[in-house]
């Protein structure tokens, strides 16, 4: 890719605009608007995982002094039940507890210290169910189902099944030189974004619309799960979305939980409430990363291809809808686990299967990944142990495999250099780099041990859907300030500096003049949910296309006003020339166009200009793929199961690089969240209540972790992407565990680790067992 | 019972009982919101503010704890017109993303710096290490203090 480039703020490291208002303290979150005057709105639980609800008596609640209003089941006004693909989850439950955040009441009180002695007045009965934790165990015959009456899929234990059947899987493995055959698990994750949720919720009693300010990732999703449930049209409901203190896909189903709690109460009571998860709440009741369970074949020949792959996929779907997907779409995690089960790969015959089965866990949502990290751990691991036995370089026998033009994706899907295909140059980059010499900081112990690995992955930017693209409303004020209306959140990925870059480029007006508001369902138009790293690319482009009609109109305006053609006008940095040598500067342009009924505002809109409809036998699923590869270097310690972090390698190819600065804080952030992954992340129970519910118990890495960090940007630009850029926001985490397994394996002359996170004891575990003969897994 | 205390330098007198957490007085009674409550439990160094030029999280520390002493909090830095140093390293580092942990940071790093103002490396993770980031993998946060040292606030405040 050639750098020097043409443009003024694209590629550039600008520093992001909300950082300083952010290093003062000066940004608003949600919670920072809460205010005395507003009630204190409390959901209430039972505590137990699986449960029937045999009585509620909230009357000693109701009777303390300082409660405004107690809601349970029956008092809800409209819908019962909402969700983002379907309205699964009750918004309080009535007969059944089918997981541990299923609420059994909403209270307003006066105070918090109120709110909180009403819960506890709240009476209730109960018969404990018994628990499934498995989804394993949960389709076994005599294993009852949890949902006894599901509004999509009546009782049965499947929630989604997403197939992807392609060639001839039996005579590729009745043809292997080598067969592979191994099971891989991962556990639940929880998002740790730093904001705990929180809702505030208004009733504008002067325009009879309900207001609701809460940090969401797609406002528009929100609106349309809730405006049933409080029985309004989504016109009188408004969202609105502060800065966001993290989200990584949770947000974009936790705040409805919050919603349902605040916004119920506000219409009830006609008062302003606040309601708040605390950090355990959160870590209890709002939605995790899918735990996997994978069983994986596959066959090889003994010169490297991989010819078949027979994969079956069973994700911990908990107890609700969420994300997960439905059978006939849309598509959603269980869709992702099979379109990347062959990795970044070209492979000709596959049967893939992927089944999200119902458990009394939380809610299995989207995060960052969206399935993709499960599958690649089990793939990847899978390519590393063909190595092994090849005796095989990992990054040749990657390269031997990979997709290029003339070898498609396991889906069919034909990708060429214009989508950008910067695999390779990824895994050079990463082996050369890990060849570097490098030594500890520190002395290496006798028992530590040195080993390296690397990963590689693919990732989609967008959604598979048809419906997938985005709108946008650009406006141009007559001073030629630009606002650009979308519904993209800022949560710390820096969308709003990217977009008014991609706005100020495209008009030729300074960056600064330029303002992205934040999303707010009354004035944004729908971009899209900030999402399955799209927002760069769908909106940007959307963008540009808003900016491309409102420069035609005033090319317009001004040839109409001086008297020649539109073809002879030309527009640069700000100034229209006419073919007289007549300079017309923008804002002279705007005026002209406001009196020639010419539109000031514009509505672009972007689709992806590709024929998108995945089905079982494949199909192009999205308009471009990010790639990269993952270099691991540690130290193990082979007599305590301790590992060291020495170096972590990150190549991503992004596309290009609209703000350099952005992209490598996406790339470290999602390699250290990766390395967590790994490591020692995963939500544990205790009865299917969660027991690791605070950041003493449920570990994510710090500063001590960190090991020497090297982000490598790899720019294959897409030819659709606006200024050829592609998704980069998940893809950097999708690699590392598999990375980090093989280090290991390296490290320890061998061993097989196929569960992570990979703790001290789960590592020297493997290690005696490797010692005593048998093989780990 | 009503308390003093110098909050960023100005003398406040505010109501507080034994069990007022200093965030919530910050936060509530102070409408100092630039303080962030995460885990309230003592262990994510969000709600991070210098009690007398020692970081305390503010989430497990009693606000009569403070009685007479000087507290400071982000806001107390810099405003929009006066960009306190370390506000502006976070800044050209990119070391801010979402910015929920951001100002824990900042004051984290303030108190290390003005004590030493030229840790080494080891020193700088150590004095660090109490607080989390789910955002920006830490990179560009050590990125931003190491940018700062030797730590000589007056002279990079006059040219900033
Ligand atoms: S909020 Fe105080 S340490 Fe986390
Ligand atoms: S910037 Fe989001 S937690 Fe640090």
């Amino acid at each position: 890719m050639e750098k020097s480039r043409k443009e003024k703020y694209i590629g550039r490291r600008m520093p992001r605009r909300d950082a300083l208002v952010k290093a003062q303290g000066r940004a608003k979150y949600t919670a920072d608007y809460r205010t005395a005057d507003m009630l204190w709105g409390k959901a209430v639980f039972s505590g137990m995982a699986h449960a029937r609800i045999l009585r509620v008596d909230a009357a000693k609640a109701e009777a303390l002094p300082g409660v405004v209003c107690v809601m349970t089941a029956k008092d809800l006004p409209a819908a019962k039940k909402y969700g983002i693909f379907c309205a699964d989850k009750p918004v309080i439950a009535e007969n059944m507890i089918l997981y541990e955040g299923d609420p059994i009441a909403f209270i307003a009180a006066e105070t918090k210290e109120i709110a909180e002695e009403a819960a506890a007045l709240i009476e209730a009965e109960y018969e404990a169910l018994p628990v499934v934790e498995d989804p394993r165990e949960a389709l076994r015959d005599d294993v009852p189902p949890i949902h006894e009456n599901h509004p999509v899929t009546g009782n049965a234990k499947v929630m989604a099944e997403v197939t992807l059947d392609r060639g001839d899987v039996d005579a590729a493995f009745a043809e292997a030189d080598i067969i592979l055959e191994d099971d891989f698990e991962t556990p639940q994750i929880e998002h740790v974004y730093l904001e705990p949720d929180c809702c505030i919720a208004r009733w504008v009693d002067d325009t009879d619309v309900l207001e609701i300010v809460a940090p969401q990732q797609a406002v528009y999703s929100t609106l349309r799960a809730l405006a049933p449930v409080f029985g309004l049209p989504e016109s009188r409901v408004r969202f609105i979305s502060p800065y966001v203190g993290g989200g990584f896909g949770g947000k974009e189903d936790s705040c409805c939980d919050l919603a349902v709690i605040a916004g119920l109460l506000a219409m009830k009571t006609r008062r302003k409430v606040y309601s708040e998860f605390t950090a355990e709440e959160v870590f209890r009741y709002t939605g995790k990363r899918h735990g996997s369970y994978v069983h994986h074949r596959m066959a090889a020949t003994k010169d490297g291809r991989v010819i078949g792959l027979d994969i079956d996929i069973i994700l911990d779907k908990g107890a609700y809808q969420s994300m997960s997907g439905l059978t006939g779409g849309p598509h959603a995690v269980a869709q992702r686990t099979v379109l990347y089960a062959a990795g970044p790969y070209s492979v000709e015959n596959v049967r893939i299967r992927s089944r999200a089965v119902f458990t009394n866990h939380p809610y299995g949502a989207a995060m960052r990944g969206f399935g993709a990290p499960q599958i690649h751990f089990a793939g990847e691991s899978q390519m590393n142990e063909l190595a092994h036995r090849l005796n095989m370089d990992p990054v040749a026998i990657r390269k031997l495999n990979m997709i290029t033009p003339e070898r498609p994706t396991s889906f069919g899907q034909v990708l060429t250099e214009e989508n950008g295909l910067g695999l390779e140059e990824c895994m050079d980059k990463v082996k050369a780099e890990l060849d570097k010499p490098f030594m500890p900081k520190h002395p290496v112990r006798p028992s530590q041990r040195r080993g390296m690995g690397l990963a590689a992955y693919i990732y989609g930017t967008g959604m598979p859907y048809k419906s997938e693209g985005a709108m946008c409303v650009v406006h141009v004020n007559r001073d030629a300030s630009v606002e650009v209306g979308i519904s993209t959140t800022e949560m710390g990925q820096g969308a709003q500096t990217v977009m008014a870059q991609i706005a100020a480029e495209a008009l030729g007006v300074p960056v600064e003049t330029v303002n992205v508001p934040l999303p707010d369902t009354f004035l944004s138009p729908d971009s899209g949910p900030t999402v399955a790293s799209r927002s760069t690319t769908f909106v940007g482009n959307a963008i540009l296309d808003a900016c491309r009609k409102l420069l035609a109109g005033f090319t317009e305006a001004v040839a109409h006003g001086v008297g020649c053609s539109p073809e002879e006008v030309t527009y640069a940095k700000g100034v229209f020339a006419a073919p007289d040598g007549q300079e017309i500067p923008l804002r002279r342009a705007i005026y002209m166009a406001a009196t020639q009924a010419i539109p000031q505002s514009a509505v672009g809109i972007w689709y992806p200009p590709v024929d998108i409809g995945f089905g079982p036998k494949g199909g192009n699923s999205m308009h471009t793929y990010s790639f990269g590869c993952q270099g691991i270097d540690l130290l193990l310690d082979v007599e305590t199961g301790e590992i060291e972090l020495l170096r972590s390698v990150l190549a991503c190819d992004i596309g290009h690089a609209l703000n350099p600065q952005l992209v490598e804080g996406q790339m470290e952030g999602g390699a250290v969240m990766g390395l967590g992954y790994a490591l020692t992340e995963g939500v544990e129970y205790k009865k299917g209540v969660v027991s690791n519910d605070s950041m003493k118990d449920y570990v994510i890495l710090g500063f001590k972790d960190l090991p020497q960090m090297t982000s490598i940007i790899v720019e294959a630009a897409n030819c659709m992407g606006p200024f050829g850029a592609k998704g980069v926001g998940e893809p950097p985490l999708v690699a590392t565990a598999p990375a980090v397994r093989e280090a290991i394996r390296n490290a320890s002359d061998g061993v097989k680790l196929n569960r992570i996170p990979f703790t001290p004891e789960r590592v020297i575990t493997g290690i005696y067992k490797a010692k005593e003969g048998g093989q780990t897994s | 019972m009503v308390m003093r205390l110098w909050v960023n330098g100005v003398e406040k007198e505010v109501q507080a009982e034994e069990d007022t957490m200093l965030i919530d007085l910050l936060r509530d009674r102070l409408h100092l919101t630039g303080t962030k409550k995460s885990c309230c439990s003592g262990e994510c160094g969000a709600c991070t503010v210098l009690v007398d030029g020692l970081p305390f999280r503010s989430c497990i520390t009693p606000a009569l704890v403070c009685e007479g002493r000087r507290v400071e909090t982000i806001e107390g830095l810099g405003d929009a017109a006066h960009v306190h140093p370390i506000q502006q390293a976070f800044v050209d580092a990119g070391a801010v993303q979402c910015g929920f942990c951001t100002p824990g940071m900042i004051l984290t790093a303030k108190a290390l710096l003005e004590k030493n103002p030229e840790p080494t490396e080891e020193e700088i993770v150590e004095a660090m290490s109490g607080n989390f980031c789910r955002c920006t993998g830490y990179v560009k946060i050590l990125d931003a203090v190491r940018s700062l040292v030797p730590y000589r606030p007056q002279e990079k405040e006059e040219k900033g």
